[in-house]
Formats: structure tokens, sequence, C-alpha cells
């Protein structure tokens, strides 16, 4: 059966980045006609190193107080996707607006906004767990008291005053999650932030992804190559294969195109494999 | 404030136990120098503070060269070792603002070595030269202006090693670049005054015994050097965002 994927967005291709970005939705609950602000929107994002395309042509629309899960096999260009959005490497093309703000010119304010988490922990090895968070809260020109919360927030109390350098793997990631949190911004940026922590650990921090837009008010962004994972976290979901979007929206648009293409809707994680091995038979590339 | 942040980040690292003890060994070398062979000295007719400066600054002078190179290159290294340069990138802070906080920092430090060594040479002086010809009228001031030159001197080293800290992941690579800097200025001959300003060359120059217009020569090319490597590190920085 020849099945063809196309990239699948919630909005008109034509629709620009600088109009109204109000979208109709269902929510997880499955209330019709809510409406929402999109806080991220990509416009044609391209991300081009010397002959390889990371990001290609990628139009996201992230609305305000979702869960919103990239998922992408390794490779896929979700971190470079999350690093532009964090002015961590330079659009090729495109462009994207986040709460607002545009890139590059609002680059500052975007950050004061966003809390992020980007491939691996980052810390000063040489300071506690506690003097780490009390770095950034002092940057972000937070209140003590906002150490003590994102301390809390991710169970790190007990370990604040040890060397972040003699952490375990799945502590280091707890205290770069406490320090995406700290401050509680309106927007998370979450790279695979479960990597390195233990099923209840992976419990713990899922459970945490969960609750935060209801419990902070934000909007998490989160990459993830597991759909097992997404599933349980995320809202709406995009899924990125070799640089391009492949599908854009709701957990139950995904099951339903997936079942008009004739893939399996039985589990989502063979949905998802069928979707990628589908385009890689398309680009001619690796079959998994 | 924002300076404290970068004390802050280089706590437990041993910088300021180094910064101490390489003062205080820089310090020595006057009282060292001085208790051996006072008498070599004691009957120049040169004020004891020029004396002094032209015997022991060359050595003291490389000692802390080496000092603020090492400094320099640990303070980055703080940053790179855990990669917490990249949750600083993502925070509402340049890395041109990181680099000035540190060359302040590094300078308050330089600043701190420079008064042990220059209260080891009001020792020297009193101790060894006593009454008039030591504690003469003009020796404070003259005090003052050479550790006010002396500062000077070596903020286009603090500014350049930062610079090059800033481009080295690796420490060693940084700190291997600084020293042959070091080593070459010490082959320059010094009666060539425009290899003479040559910016590792620069913290060997004293106060005492030099002429005026070389002194204002030493400074003018000393502000140069700060502002060309203040403009070449933004440059620097901008050019590496833009091949990120």
């Amino acid at each position: 059966m020849d099945v063809r994927l196309t990239v699948y967005t919630v909005r008109e291709p034509e629709q620009t980045i600088k109009q109204a970005a109000v979208v109709r939705h269902s929510d997880r609950t499955g209330k019709k006609g809510v409406k929402n602000m999109n806080i991220i929107e990509t416009s044609n994002l391209t991300k081009t190193y010397a002959g390889f395309t990371a990001v290609s042509g990628v139009n996201l629309h992230i609305r305000k107080g979702c869960v919103y899960g990239f998922l992408g096999p390794n490779g896929a260009g979700k971190s470079t996707t999350m690093k532009m959005f964090l002015g961590l490497t330079k659009p090729t093309d495109g462009e994207f607006v986040i709460d607002g703000k545009k890139y590059p010119g609002d680059r500052i304010e975007i950050l004061k906004k966003v809390g992020s988490f980007i491939e691996a922990p980052a810390f000063y090895g040489n300071l506690t767990g506690e003097e780490n968070l009390d770095i950034v809260r002092r940057i972000l020109g937070l209140p003590r008291s906002a150490v003590d919360d994102a301390l809390e927030l991710t169970g790190m109390v007990q370990w604040k005053k040890r060397l972040a350098r003699k952490y375990s793997l799945g502590m280091k990631q707890r205290l770069g999650l406490a320090s995406a949190l700290i401050g509680r911004p309106p927007i998370l940026m979450l790279d695979e932030p479960t990597n390195g922590l233990d099923p209840v650990g992976i419990h713990e921090i899922r459970s945490l992804i969960r609750r935060l837009p209801e419990k902070f008010d934000c909007t998490v962004l989160v990459s993830s190559h597991l759909l097992s994972e997404i599933e349980l976290m995320a809202d709406d979901v995009g899924i990125l294969n070799h640089g391009r979007l492949l599908f854009e929206g709701t957990l139950e648009k995904l099951k339903r195109e997936a079942a008009m293409k004739g893939y399996p809707t039985d589990n989502l994680e063979e949905t998802f494999l069928a979707m990628i091995e589908e385009d890689n038979r398309q680009k001619g590339g690796v079959v998994r | 404030m924002k300076i404290a942040l970068e004390y802050q980040k280089i706590r437990r690292v041993g910088i300021i136990p180094g910064c101490l003890a390489g003062g205080l060994l820089a310090s020595f070398i006057p009282v060292l120098e001085l208790s051996v062979r006072s008498e070599q000295y004691q009957g120049l007719l040169e004020p004891p503070l020029q004396t002094i400066l032209q015997a022991d600054w060359q050595m003291m002078g490389m000692m802390n060269m080496l000092l603020v190179i090492t400094i320099a290159c640990m303070m980055y290294h703080t940053e790179y070792a855990d990669h917490a340069i990249r949750r600083m990138t993502t925070l509402p802070v340049t890395e041109e603002e990181l680099y000035f906080r540190k060359c302040i920092l590094l300078s308050g430090m330089w600043a701190i070595v420079l008064v042990m060594e220059m209260l080891s040479l009001v020792f020297c002086t009193l101790h060894w030269f006593g009454g008039k010809n030591g504690a003469y009228a003009e020796f404070v001031i003259d005090l003052l202006q050479n550790f006010g030159y002396c500062f000077c001197m070596m903020l286009p080293v603090i500014a350049i090693s930062l610079l090059v800290a800033s481009a080295c992941r690796n420490m060693w690579t940084s700190l291997g670049i600084d020293v042959v800097c070091v080593f070459l200025a010490t082959m320059i001959p010094v009666k060539y005054f425009a290899l003479s300003l040559f910016p590792f060359a620069l913290p060997f120059q004293i106060l005492e015994g030099a002429e005026e217009g070389t002194i204002v020569g030493y400074l003018a090319a000393a502000a140069v050097e700060i502002l060309l490597t203040g403009a070449a590190e933004m440059i620097f920085l901008k050019v590496r965002r833009s091949f990120a």
C-alpha cells in the first residue's frame, strides 16, 4: 500500500506568523472551542550546517498552557530547534515568535521568560546544588525563596549542600530541571529531561511536568525520542524526522490520521515507528 | 553586585588562596634579596624604592604575570568544565558581560596582590634603608604612583589572558598560549621601545627612573591594547555565536 506522508500543521501554510495566533482546538479533556493563544510559533524555521539540514522549514504552533511533546528519533532536529529558540544557534532561514517576542531582536527578553534544560545538565561542579541555583536566581533577580522552591519541586532538598560534581547522573538531571524551573517561568523547554533517571525518578518528573501548566500556569515544550513517555505527559505532539515536521496536533488527531493512512493505532509507539519508517522510505534513507 | 556573582562562581577552586600565596611569594622576593645582600644596595645614590624595584621587579613581574594568567585560565575553566557556560548562555546575560565582569574581578585580585607587594617594599625600605634615606618626604607619593603604574601595566595582560581563556575550552591550551607569550616577552630587548609595547612585556616596566615621555607612551599603549582586546573579544564572541 503506497502511503504518502505529508506535513500536517494545525494552521494553513499561507497564514503568516505575524497574523493573529488564536486557534480553536480540542483540549485533552475533549472540551471543544477553547480559544488559546499560541505562545510559540515558528515560520519556515530552518537550520543548515555545512551540507546537512538539521531543521527544514518547520512550522510549529505551541498553545499557551499546554504540554507540547516534541518527538523524533535521535538526530531528528529536536535539540537544534530548542537551541534556536534559546538563541544558542542561529536559524539559517525562517523566524519564530515566543510570547510575542521576536528573535533575534528580543533575545534577552525571551530568555527572561524561558526556563530551559538542553541536552545535558550544565552546572558549576565546584559549587553545591544550592549555590548553583543561587547563581541562576541572582541573574534572574528572583527572591531567595525561589531556590528552596525549585529544590523542593525537584526533590533535591536533601542533597542541596553536596557539591554538584559529586552528584549522580540522576541528581545532576534533577539539578538541571531545578535550574530550569527556578522562578516558575511562563515557558519551559526541556530536552529529554528524564535521561539518566531511575524508574521512580522518571515517574516523578513526568508527573511534575504533567502538573506544571495547571500548577504554575506555564507552557512546557518537552522533547523525547519515546512516544510512550510523551503520551503520558503531552497535550499536543509534534513529530520530527530528518528535520521535517511530520505531524502536529493532539494525540487523538494523531490516532485519527494514522488510522486514515493505514498505520497501526493500537499502540502509539508503533504508530510513531511506522510514520518514521514511511518517511525514511520516501526519503530513501535508512529504514528502521 | 554582578562582580560578586563572578566571585561566587570561583569558590572552592583555590583561586583566592592561590592568589594570596602567589602575592606572598612575590612579596618575599625583595625581602629575600635584601636579607642576603643588602650591603650591595645601601650605598647607592638612587632612592631606595628605585633600587629595590630595579633589582627585583623583573622577577616579581614574571611571577605576577604567571599568577594572573593562571587565574584567568581557571576562571574560564569553571565555566567550561561542567558546561556551566551553556546554562549561562540560556539566561538573560551575555558572554560579553561575563568577560567584562571577569576582567574587573581579576583586576581587583591583581590590586590585592600589588598591595601585598607594595607593603613588602615599605617594609624593605624602612628596615634596610631606614631613617632619612628610606622614609624620604615623597616616599608615599612615589609608592602610590608606582602602584598605579604597575597596576595599569598588567591590565592588557589581564584582558588578553581572559580573551584567550574564553576562546579555548581546554584550560591547558589557553595556559600554554599565555606562557609562550610571557616567555616571548622576556626575550624582547627593552631598548627597542616599539617591541617593548608587546602586552606581555609591559608588566616588566617600572615607573622609577623612567622618562616622562616613555611613561606616557607606555600608559597610552596599555590603554589602546585594553580597548583593542575588548573589541576583539566582542567580535570573537559574535563570530563564534554566528557559527554555532
